[in-house]
Order: structure tokens, then sequence, then C-alpha cells
């Protein structure tokens, strides 16, 4: 993909989720109003409720968008001077990881730095925190990751690296 | 803690008018009255006035200054996604989106509103549906406005409603500012 079109991605989907959120928003509160006029002989209505069902996939469809948008940001933030191929596959590996071991954006972030070999100081002042938010943070990673320190956790990636990609496995 | 002085008088005054003005005109006077059409009028002309402050006024208030781009948005969302922490000393990029919004919804409510009482469309039904369409787009990013504004200063520790009132922010001493 070229760079214009990854620059546009994430404002495109922005526009999509602003257009699907102003439309769901109108089509709930139509529900909301039919509702309010049928009172309950509205669940007995088939249309009532295709039209509840709709408005409620449309809802769905929205988060759907912004946890993906999410992620994109994310990845984006972590891989802007990065473009190769081993590196975006590294970065999906260990983001991977990070998700399942149920790590808070701010704590996938701060990880995401500590395996770049920041410090604490450096991680606060890439933040926009204080150090002691930071090392609430590492806490929570540790705890989450199971391991007792930085080396540990570090060493986690290592091992795959050296054991080859799980996708060069497979 | 650093104090910086962001909204001057007029922005504020403006503000809790545009406030007033419209939650009587929404909720509390009678949508026939001579009462509604004098309190939108007003309204319009109090955007006017901020319309023009947008273009003379001091540093933070002019639309120069917080004029949203798609870099800046970007930016903003990027933070957010990942939990990083920077304030802006004026209006964020999203917020300026929603200023514009506000500014621009409120506008086509006069308009309709004043639309209505011509003798060309008087009685016109989609003037007046549009005229109830805006109220609730405008009701709806008023709910997301203070949504956000709340959020916002829960997440930065700066407190905007109350900037709004005196004018000032402080921010947190490790705060890293947004250009």
């Amino acid at each position: 993909m070229s760079p214009a079109a990854t620059e546009a991605k994430p404002l495109a989907l922005l526009v999509l989720i602003a257009a699907q959120s102003f439309c769901a928003a109108f089509f709930l509160w139509d529900v909301a109003a039919d509702g309010g006029a049928l009172g309950w002989a509205a669940l007995r209505s088939a249309h009532f409720l295709i039209e509840l069902l709709a408005a409620l996939a449309l809802v769905a469809a929205v988060i759907f968008e912004t946890r993906y948008l999410l992620r994109l940001l994310r990845r984006k933030a972590h891989l802007e001077e990065q473009l190769g191929l081993a590196a975006g596959a590294f970065h999906d590996i260990v983001t991977d990881r990070f998700q399942r071991w149920g790590l808070t954006p701010s704590e996938q972030d701060v990880a995401m730095f500590l395996l770049k070999g920041f410090g604490i100081p450096e991680i606060a002042q890439l933040r926009g925190s204080a150090e002691g938010t930071v090392k609430a943070h590492l806490n929570g990673i540790y705890r989450k990751a199971d391991v007792t320190g930085r080396g540990a956790f570090v060493s986690l990636f290592i091992e795959d690296l050296m054991s080859g990609l799980p996708q060069d496995r497979g | 803690m650093r104090t910086y002085r962001i909204w001057d008088p007029f922005v504020r005054l403006f503000h809790w008018s545009l406030v007033i003005g419209f939650t009587a005109n929404a909720f509390f006077i009678d949508d026939d009255s001579a009462q509604h059409e004098w309190v939108g009028y007003a309204v319009v002309a109090l955007i006017a006035l901020r319309l023009v402050w947008g273009l003379i006024g001091p540093r933070y208030a002019r639309f120069a200054s917080f004029w949203p781009r798609p870099q800046g948005i970007r930016d903003q969302l990027s933070d957010l996604a990942t939990g990083r922490r920077r304030v802006h000393l004026g209006h964020t990029p999203l917020g300026g989106v929603m200023i514009l919004n506000l500014l621009g919804t409120i506008l086509l409510l006069g308009l309709t509103g004043w639309l209505m009482t011509t003798t060309a469309f008087w009685g016109v039904e989609w003037v007046e549906e549009a005229h109830e369409a805006l109220v609730l787009w405008a009701e709806f990013s008023i709910v997301l406005h203070i949504a956000a504004v709340l959020w916002e200063s829960l997440r930065t520790g700066v407190n905007l409603p109350r900037a709004m009132v005196t004018g000032r922010k402080d921010m947190p001493d490790n705060a890293r500012i947004a250009p």
C-alpha cells in the first residue's frame, strides 16, 4: 500500500464511523419514539422488531469499527518509521500477545516502549505521564505476563525470534 | 503546576450566554411565542459576534488557532488509542470540529426559525421539520460535547469546565503540551 493510502485510511474510517453513528442515533431515536407510541404492543409488531434489530446491528458495526480504528492507530503509532515486512510481522505477534494477556491500551503502549529499550523516565516523558503511573503500568504488565521483571519479559519475545516467527513454523 | 490564561472574557460570556439561550428556547419557552423568536435572534447575533471575534480576537479565540486539520485529528486519536497524555492549550482538534459543528447547527437553526416567520415559507412543512431535526442534532451534539469535556478533563487532569469559567487552565508539571 502506498504511504498516501495508509495515511488516509484512519481518517476515512473515522468519517465512516461518524456518518454511521449519526444514522444509528437517528434510527435508535426513531425506534424509541415508535416504542413509546406503541407501548408493550411494540414487542409483537414484526416491523418494530426488525427496525430494532437493524438499529442494534448498526450500533454493533460502529463499536466494531471503532475498535478496529483504535487498533490501527496503535499500530501506526509504533510502526511510524518502520515499513519493513519483518517489523510489521513481529509487531503483530507482539500485539497479539499483549491482547491475550489482556493489557489495557496504556499498558500496551508502555510495554511496546519497554521492548524498544526505553527506561521509566523516558517512557513517562514520551507518554506525558508521571513516573509513578508508568511504574503502576509496569507492575500490571509483569503480573499479566506472569514474569518477574524486565529481563524475563523481554526474553519472552526473544524466544519467539530465535525459534522463528510462529507463522513460519505453521 | 503551571497556569495559562486561555479563554478571554468575551469567549466565556459568549459560551454561557449561548448555553442559557439554547436551553431556554429548547426546553422552557413556548415554541410559538414571540419570546422564542427574540431569544433565537439574540442567539444568532451572539454567534455573528463570535464569528467576527474568531477573526480579530486574541490567539486562542481565533479560528486559525483551532481550525481542525487531518494531521491534528489523527494525532489526537492516536493519543486516545495508546492512552498517551498530551494536553492542548486551546481547543483540541476534535474539539475544534465540535465547535464548528455547534456554531453551524445553531446558525442553521436561526435561519430555519426565521424562514418560518416569512410569508414565503410560513407553514411550509420541510422548513419546520428541518428546524426540529436541527434541534435534535444540536441536543445530541451538546450531550457529546459535555461527555467529551468531562472525559478529557479526567484523562488529562486539566479541569476544562472551570477553565471556561475562570479562563485559566492549570497544566500538570509533567504534561506534554501539544504544539
